[in-house]
């Protein structure tokens, strides 16, 4: 029987459920002691698992994810909380070249089972640095996963098998998405990592949309269904490892694709993901690919531009018809 | 351990350290490997006396001046040359560790970070984890006077200190970031003047008396595992050649080189005092020489004979 609860408590069940299930996990970060996060994914954590497997760190996101590495290498499993997801520029060292890199450098010696959780993207004012979708940044990162997911059944189910996995994985809940609901199976819920799901089938055009833009693309397929087109919406929940090969699949039946993604167009999710597909399935294309993102500026700190950065629904819709009534020409 | 045999044993691990090292230069000058590699000849003392400190199961993190710390820690001297000659021997098993990147896991050996200074939170992390499980392990720490500046260490001996970690920080002063003298980049006298600021005990040490060391180290680890946190010790030592080979050394003033070379070298200076004290005789040591040196060709044979990785190497261990 599935219950309906919101994302924010998936998470938190999922931290709760993994941490009784394991000892040697454990988890640290700036205010998720007693506080219990900043957005309440840690609430009564510590209360019930006591002061040395949930705790407060200083101030210092080099050592929440370097000591991370260090306890992952010598038998632990922890998971460790950037308190907003811009701050991986402050432990990039030690995200893209220790966690990342530290198994394959030192020649499978190590397992490197870190989880970092950062929250990711606007929410209403929070500022340029407190607002980024930084997933992008990572796809060089060879031998980190990185994880976006969009629902409560995959913030539970993915947060548990990043857990669960020996590679560092680099976790992005949305902050805009705290509050919705879904339904999350009960008991044992596990998503694998890695596979994209394809949350709603259509036969003229592939959507591929991260995060929070899976809930607008899923808005915008439902407007686009009344003018008769057809899409068919595809969370690939990360960055890596990418799972190509259902994005492809699409691309080969519709012939037609928009990437959505709130990270700015320039190096963003959708850039990799294009490159692919003008490799390996461009004679399939029917119309340019065309990608909805975040224009090439910060984010403003005010509510009030923020909107205008942040791609809506509309923007979407947009995208949609233009390459459903567009046509490759030579 | 008795005194005589402990000397002996300190004697012995810097000479195995020296004689591993002449072996691997002379892999250089035979176009074998490349030349980047940071000699230690000069730094043993530290090495050796803070390496002797730890127990079997204890966590080191390693600098990148030479192979003593892994030689002292008795990590078999063929695969160390294997890392080097980037060959399967080696502890990455072909990846080509050079001076950073060789590990072993089972000696508590756990790897160096390339970006100096991000060995401080991973060193304050492998000491939270002995911690969390409860055992006795230490972390002992080896950085740079140049690395003493990166602020991670900042980060990693604030929060170890708050949370009396088990890591001996061992800062190796040898007075220069490759060109660029510690006067010109550090604020304070001494590096270890900062271990107040961290609410921890921090002491100098003369870096070429391997005994002083690994007193000074010994009193901390013990610390250490009282449960009564970090210590900070700073090693007053000298690199005796370039910080890389082929590197043209005109920053340094030759006299000083020269001072440190024949008056400040610590496996002499070790030597001197075992004759003196009547402990050994030079035939003594003459023999300790003479077996590490067969021990260094028959390792340095081992490696010689391994081959190297194919390309389907490179995709290997880049996750679990």
């Amino acid at each position: 029987m599935p219950g309906t609860i919101s994302y924010t408590e998936a998470l938190r069940e999922a931290l709760d459920e993994e941490l009784g299930r394991d000892e040697r996990t454990f988890f640290m970060g700036e205010d998720v002691g007693a506080f219990g996060g900043i957005f309440g994914e840690a609430a009564g954590l510590q209360q019930k698992y006591g002061k040395e497997r949930v705790f407060d760190t200083p101030i210092s996101e080099t050592f929440i994810v370097g000591g991370g590495v260090g306890a992952a290498i010598t038998g632990l499993r922890p998971i460790v909380e950037l308190q907003f997801a811009d701050f991986v520029s402050v432990a990039m060292d030690e995200i893209y070249n220790k966690a990342a890199k530290w198994r394959y450098m030192h020649g499978g010696l190590f397992k490197v089972p870190l989880v970092i959780i950062a929250p990711e993207g606007a929410m209403g004012g929070a500022g340029p640095e407190h607002s980024q979708c930084p997933e992008a940044l990572f796809w060089s990162a060879a031998g980190l996963y990185v994880l976006t997911p969009a629902t409560p059944a995959d913030a539970k189910g993915l947060l548990k098998s990043a857990i669960r996995d020996d590679n560092p994985v680099l976790f992005l809940p949305h902050k805009a998405l705290g509050n919705t609901t879904g339904e999350v199976p009960e008991g044992e819920h596990l998503v694998p990592l890695g596979e994209a799901v394809v949350r709603r089938q259509g036969g003229d055009v592939t959507l591929v949309a991260w995060s929070a833009m899976v809930l607008k693309a899923l808005e915008a397929a439902d407007r686009l269904a009344e003018e008769g087109i057809e899409v068919e919406v595809i969370d690939p929940r990360g960055i890596r490892p990418f799972d190509f090969e259902t994005v492809l699949r699409s691309v080969e039946k519709t012939g037609r694709v928009v990437l959505a993604h709130e990270a700015p167009l320039p190096g963003g999710p959708g850039s990799e993901v294009a490159a692919v597909i003008a490799e390996r399935a461009i004679a399939s294309l029917e119309a340019p690919v065309r990608r909805v993102g975040a224009p090439d500026v910060p984010v403003p700190q005010s509510a009030h531009l923020e909107r205008f950065v942040v791609p809506q629904t509309e923007d979407i819709v947009n995208a949609v018809r233009e390459v459903a009534g567009s046509a490759v020409t030579a | 351990m008795p005194e005589r045999e402990r000397l002996l044993d300190f004697y012995e691990r810097m000479v195995r350290c020296m004689l591993w090292e002449q072996k691997l230069l002379r892999f250089i000058d035979e176009g074998k490997i490349s030349g980047f590699y940071h000699a230690g000849r000069g730094q043993e003392g530290t090495q050796v006396g803070a390496v002797a400190a730890l127990g079997p199961d204890d966590y080191m993190m390693y600098a990148h001046r030479g192979c003593g710390y892994m030689v002292a820690r008795g990590m078999p001297m063929s695969k160390l040359f294997g890392d080097f000659l980037a060959n399967t021997e080696g502890s990455t098993r072909g990846l080509g560790a050079g001076i950073v990147h060789i590990a072993w896991p089972q000696l508590g050996i756990l790897g160096q970070s390339g970006t100096l200074g991000g060995c401080f939170p991973i060193a304050a992390g492998a000491a939270l984890s002995a911690k969390y499980r409860g055992t006795d392990q230490v972390c002992l720490c080896f950085f740079g006077d140049g690395t003493a500046n990166r602020g991670t260490f900042h980060e990693a001996a604030n929060a170890a200190s708050v949370w009396k970690l088990p890591v001996i920080w061992l800062c190796e002063n040898n007075q220069w970031a490759v060109s660029v003298s510690v006067r010109e980049a550090t604020a304070v006298k001494q590096i270890a003047d900062r271990a107040g600021a961290y609410g921890m005990p921090g002491e100098v040490v003369d870096g070429q008396d391997v005994v002083a060391v690994y007193e000074a180290v010994s009193r901390a680890v013990e610390r250490a595992r009282r449960g009564e946190g970090p210590s900070l010790i700073e090693a007053m030592t000298y690199r005796f050649r370039g910080h890389y080979e082929g590197d043209p050394d005109t920053y340094r003033d030759r006299e000083e080189v020269e001072r440190w070379r024949k008056e400040r070298d610590p496996i002499l200076l070790l030597a001197n005092r075992l004759r003196s004290e009547g402990l050994a005789s030079e035939q003594d040591l003459e023999q300790i020489r003479a077996r590490v040196q067969r021990e260094v060709d028959e390792a340095a044979e081992e490696a010689l004979g391994a081959p190297m990785p194919e390309r389907e190497r490179i995709f290997e261990f880049v996750t679990a």
